[in-house]
């Protein structure tokens, strides 16, 4: 069983690694918006799904980077690739300046915090136009590289998986999960939890923010309203909730699952999707809080390492 | 300038108090964040416009229907969803609750587009030596008053008022006294609604309505209670009047998009300082 699951994910590997060669413009740029939310889902489970503290801002990570890469391009001419490397590490310094003082908050401290600092994040954008544009967003230069920027989308989506993989079968995987399921606890077995949480936040801040510098570059144009909205952050989180909190792949498969029911009833009730998506919300909460993989694991014994 | 800007504060904080309030009793009663705060607010405020449009009635009057409706949907919205997520992990309750803020605001938009509405009923303002300020301003802070005023008669005094506050100090305890917690968290979403209906009705002849106007108050509200303390009903009151008057005196330094943050900034500043609320709150 478990050589033919790796011989799967082998062959959709290669698949997807000749896709641009045979794909349409259209495929190829759907595919690199998947891998997007494949990387973004998986990032807040880092933090979200493994310790509990409930990120409620983590779209502030991917504006980050969008506005540091959007930023170096057009006023430095840095070439993307650099650029969108640079929004990874500053949106991990960006998380390290919001986790240093808000980690120390508790349950729904946490998560208010955490959107409230996503909207300041916004306003500061929007005023500091001689950096940012301001509401009038930034554009830049008109770029064809829709395949390379692809091929790193999804190289950030495996990695970010491999990521989630090595802390969940790690020592530094089980310290995250019991500041999760008892964080006194976990604090009088002599987990320095503060540390742990801290260090999870950071991982987590690193994909979203190389991801937001290539979701920039891609489009060419960004503005405060279009990288920093709370619903992205909110996709994130149901995706992970659908396909199973705190697992590996769980992550990867409610963001396939969702981004497809997206893309496929979206686009013909457009009217209606939020109204969809706000029932899509109280279903997974409802009926499968634990998600699909939660649900196997626990009906069928499977691994905790899924 | 200053004695202006004061009284403007305190106007529109008596305003945020009343309709933090609401957040306040969900939170300190379940422990549970209403993010679908605003949205109910919004209903609030398309129930005076609709009642003010079609039957011209007045729209302070319509608070006598929008308060009740709101309240109705309240108790149903805890009793049909709200009420199976109020143990669970605070994910939950937070994603449930958006979901059914956003569907409230797609319904309202498929049934009343986005176009902007108002309720042109009161204008012009009380002129009283150097200060002038708008009608609709002063009558709503008068309302808020009276509304807020009303509700805390019935949290110290009435029976079921206790029971609520019992609840909120402690869920076992209350429960063992013979109160009925189930019903309670139905009555306290259902006025907690109502308060935000109130709101909604209040701030309907003051501001544009439209399906999305409804989310400042969330957040402000989230503010006040975390400046008065989680739980601590008196302190929302405070922390109103003092969103307001911080809100005002800033305008008075800073452009209008900045003044947008500085609710934000104070949210996260008190959050990271004193998490407890200014003044002691019940710690999480």
């Amino acid at each position: 069983m478990k050589r033919l699951l790796l011989a799967g994910f082998t062959v959709l590997l290669v698949v997807l690694a000749f896709y641009p060669m045979g794909g349409t413009g259209y495929g190829v740029r759907t595919m690199l918006q998947l891998f997007m939310w494949i990387a973004l889902a998986q990032s807040w489970n880092l933090i979200s799904g493994l310790t509990g503290y409930v990120s409620f801002g983590h779209v502030a990570f991917f504006g980050m980077g969008a506005y540091t890469t959007a930023i170096l391009v057009t006023k430095l001419g840095w070439p993307w690739l650099a650029a969108c490397l640079a929004g990874g590490v500053t949106a991990m310094a960006l998380a390290l300046v919001i986790g240093w003082p808000c980690l120390r908050l508790k349950g729904p401290y946490f998560a208010i915090a955490m959107l409230g600092l996503n909207e300041v994040l916004r306003v500061i954008v929007s005023y500091y136009e001689g950096l940012t544009g301001g509401g009038s967003g930034l554009s830049m230069p008109t770029l064809h590289a829709s395949v390379p920027i692809y091929y790193a989308m999804g190289l950030v989506a495996l990695l970010v998986t491999a990521l989630a993989y090595v802390i969940v079968t790690s020592r530094f995987g089980l310290r995250l999960m019991t500041i999760r399921e008892d964080e006194v606890a976990a604090e009088s077995m002599g987990i320095d939890t503060f540390r742990y949480k801290l260090y999870a936040f950071l991982l987590s801040a690193l994909a979203p923010g190389i991801v937001g510098g290539l979701a920039a570059r891609d489009q060419g144009y960004i503005e405060p309203m279009s990288v920093f909205p709370l619903i992205t952050t909110i996709t994130m989180i149901v995706m992970v909730l659908f396909g199973g909190k705190g697992t590996i792949w769980g992550p990867v498969l409610g963001a396939v699952l969702l981004f497809t029911f997206q893309e496929i009833v979206w686009a013909r009730f457009i009217y209606l999707h939020q109204l969809i998506f706000g029932g899509i919300i109280i279903a997974v909460v409802l009926l499968m809080p634990r998600g699909i993989l939660g649900v196997l694991q626990q009906k069928y014994n499977l691994p905790r390492t899924i | 300038m200053v004695g202006q800007v004061v009284i403007s504060g305190l106007l529109a904080g008596a305003l945020y108090a009343m309709v933090a309030l609401g957040l306040g009793l969900i939170f300190g009663v379940m422990r549970v964040l209403n993010v679908a705060h605003g949205p109910l607010l919004m209903l609030g405020a398309y129930t005076t416009f609709w009642l003010f449009h079609w039957f011209g009635l007045n729209p302070y009057l319509s608070l006598l229907v929008s308060m009740p409706a709101l309240f109705v949907v309240g108790v149903v919205l805890q009793r049909l969803l709200v009420r199976r997520v109020v143990d669970a992990p605070e994910l939950s309750s937070l994603l449930l609750l958006f979901g059914v803020g956003i569907a409230l605001v797609n319904v309202t938009q498929l049934a009343f587009t986005s176009d902007l509405r108002s309720v042109e009923y009161l204008t012009g303002s009380f002129v009283w030596g150097p200060f002038a300020f708008s009608k609709s301003r002063v009558i709503a802070c008068a309302f808020a008053i009276v509304i807020t005023a009303g509700a805390f008669w019935f949290l110290q005094k009435t029976r079921l008022g206790k029971a609520l506050r019992a609840v909120s100090q402690s869920r076992e305890v209350a429960q063992v006294c013979g109160v009925n917690v189930q019903r309670i968290h139905m009555l306290a979403f259902g006025f907690a609604s109502a308060l935000a209906a109130a709101g909604g009705s209040l701030v309907a002849v003051m501001v544009a309505i439209q399906p999305e106007m409804g989310q400042v108050y969330t957040f402000k509200s989230f503010l006040v209670i975390v400046l008065g303390g989680a739980g601590n009903y008196p302190g929302a009151l405070v922390g109103g009047l003092l969103l307001g008057l911080v809100e005002q005196l800033s305008s008075l330094f800073l452009t209008t998009q900045v003044n947008e943050a500085v609710a934000y900034v104070l949210l996260v500043l008190v959050l990271l300082v004193r998490p407890t609320g200014l003044f002691k709150g019940r710690a999480s």
